[in-house]
């Protein structure tokens, strides 16, 4: 069974995620920001993460260059989103492996979790 | 030993972008204070908040907006992206939308102030927003709520940053977090009949003295204007009709009645009849006396500019040229659902653009019809009437009345005591025909020929066309009626 971190300081956001996921059959966990996203991921070692860019404490692009440092992350795959367009992400992040706009549709995003980890 | 000191002076203000609210603030919110933003859902405070931080950022600074339990982040990109202060570039170093509800919801006020100083501290921001103060307040005592803003406070002034706090709450009710804060603005949108006007009032505001009462919103693609309230903005001391030198109505033969040869510079003439009797005429030959070094304005409510270009022209009075060189402009004011204070301010700024000496407004009703409080239309014409006078702008108004044969007419509440001069235009039969004539009724501080005139227009103008004769069966009465019971013009004898 796959595992998957979704990250996210908006209440629910990441909890409705994670309950569709784990319906899908995948072992979903969630963290509010990216220091507890840190954490976490350092104790389930995710194959994917769905991390939100603007976050308190840890955005989701000092999470994502963190987790690219870590050589027991190297499988992981991580698709960020935000609200904002990708263009004004990109500049200060890109090495992630797909971006979202915010709102999304959950089929959209079912779709690229099921290409970067199979079902 | 070592030891450092600065001079302490005037706390400075934080310029805020939102066009009329430093205005009514003095000069702006102070910097480092703490501001509640009190209104109901839909109101416009999640607007004006963000207009504040997108301002601020545009002006160098940073800013971060924290929300608990308040509408998603991506939900209002989406609806302040339509806005034309939305900048993306600004993230994510210049601004930030964060949630700090579970740090609220795993470790109480304190846990969020622990973002909220961090956020601060690592960002630098010069304007933090905390969307959502009910949510904070839920479960806490009064007394840890004023702490809380107690800590606020202390934390704003170290790291230079001004703090709002947006809440739903009870408008009406004490709060105890009222009492700690350095200002207290609400914002308002209420139903009258089946319109609806915003508004903004300042409750509370340390350190300087707002502009009092409530005053105009208006919430466009701009996002927040507000618009002050003329009688607070402009609350100045009377000022007196400047000398006795004359401005032509540019009808010469109506000069000639005038014991100066024209009315007072500086003063307001109301021109006032029924549909048809020649007003807008009166008011078309006033403004093409206008010149480069008397420049003249047009404000119109019902009548738009093409029309009035043709109407001057059948009067053999060509506005093009003077249009061209800048003598004249024509404005014109949609009667729809218009702000009173709007349209002021759109009236008075167009006369400050160009030194405007000779204003026309055309339909004073428009106005009147603009006023969601009835009872504010004496006191608003007086200090615009006031203000112009004080820019040495000669004004003619007209206004209709309801009654086209009438031999009484009423006069809209308040109006002759706020103008100077009043000339009456009206038709009467006479052996068949119908004449126009024209009474001078009042004309303040200057000497005229009274009586009744006849009244002609062709493709020369207007004209007095020499005194009319009644026999005593057409015009029982030669004077308007004013109407004195109230707001509302009704018919009275």
């Amino acid at each position: 069974m796959k595992t998957i971190l979704v990250v996210d300081d908006e209440l629910g956001s990441a909890e409705v995620l994670s309950l569709i996921l784990e319906e899908e059959g995948y072992r979903a966990f969630c963290a509010v920001n990216g220091q507890l996203a840190l954490i976490q991921a350092r104790e389930v070692v995710p194959d994917l993460v769905i991390v939100d860019y603007m976050m308190p404490l840890m955005n989701g692009a000092e999470f994502s260059r963190e987790l690219r440092r870590d050589p027991q992350f190297s499988h992981t795959k991580i698709i960020l989103n935000s609200g904002l367009p990708e263009v004004a992400i990109r500049d200060h992040f890109d090495n992630y492996d797909a971006f979202l706009r915010k709102p999304f549709k959950v089929e959209t995003l079912l779709e690229l979790v099921e290409r970067f980890v199979g079902r | 030993m070592t030891s450092s000191t600065t001079d302490v002076g005037p706390i400075e203000r934080l310029r805020s972008s939102v066009p009329g609210l430093d205005q009514i603030l003095g000069g702006g919110l102070f910097r480092t204070g703490v501001y509640i933003i009190q209104g109901l859902p839909g109101c416009g405070k999640t607007i004006l908040a963000n207009q504040i931080c997108y301002g601020h950022v545009a002006e160098g600074g940073s800013a971060v907006y924290v929300t608990l339990l308040a509408e998603s982040h991506s939900r209002m990109i989406q609806h302040l992206s339509t806005l034309s202060f939305f900048d993306v570039k600004a993230f994510p170093d210049r601004l930030a939308y964060i949630s700090a509800f579970h740090e609220l919801e795993s470790a109480g006020l304190k846990g969020l102030m622990t973002v909220l100083r961090r956020e601060m501290r690592t960002r630098k921001v010069g304007v933090l927003v905390l969307d959502g103060l009910v949510a904070a307040s839920e479960g806490a005592s009064d007394l840890d709520l004023k702490k809380f803003i107690h800590e606020l406070q202390s934390i704003a002034v170290l790291q230079d940053c001004t703090v709002l706090l947006l809440t739903s709450g009870n408008i009406h009710r004490m709060a105890a977090e009222h009492t700690m804060v350095d200002g207290l603005i609400e914002v308002e949108d209420t139903l009258f009949d089946a319109r609806s006007e915003r508004s903004i009032h300042v409750r509370k505001f340390r350190g300087a003295g707002p502009l009092r009462g409530k005053h105009s919103l208006r919430i466009d693609n701009d996002g927040i204007t507000v618009f002050p309230r003329i009688e607070s903005l402009y609350r100045g001391a009377m000022q007196e009709t400047a000398g006795t030198a004359a401005a032509t109505t540019g009808i010469a033969s109506l000069d000639r009645l005038l014991a100066i040869g024209g009315v007072p510079e500086a003063s307001s003439t109301v021109v006032i009849g029924s549909t048809g009797t020649g007003k807008t005429t009166m008011g078309l030959q006033f403004l093409h006396a206008s010149s480069a070094d008397e420049p003249g304005l047009h404000l119109s409510f019902f009548e738009g500019p093409e029309r009035l270009r043709t109407k001057a022209r059948s009067l053999g009075r060509d506005l093009a040229p003077l249009e061209a060189n800048g003598a004249v402009e024509l404005m014109w004011q949609s009667p729809g659902e218009a702000l009173l204070d709007e349209i002021a301010d759109r009236l008075l700024s167009a006369v400050a653009r160009r030194q405007v000496r000779r204003l026309v407004i055309d339909g004073l009703s428009g106005f009147l019809e603009s006023a969601v409080y009835q009872e504010r239309i004496t006191r608003f014409f007086s200090c615009l009437v006031n203000e112009l006078r004080s820019r040495h702008v000669t004004v003619l108004m007209t206004l209709e009345t309801r009654d086209v044969l009438s031999s009484v007419v009423s006069m809209p509440w308040g109006v002759s005591g706020l103008v100077d001069n009043l000339f009456f235009l009206r038709f009467v039969h006479d052996e068949g025909e119908v004449e126009r004539l024209l009474t001078i009724i009042k004309m303040r501080d200057t000497d005229y020929q009274a009586g009744l005139r006849r009244l002609r227009i062709d493709s020369q103008g207007m004209h007095i066309a020499g005194t009319y004769r009644a026999d005593g069966d057409v015009i029982p009465s030669a004077q308007p009626v004013a109407s004195s019971e109230g707001p509302a013009p009704s018919p009275s004898n």
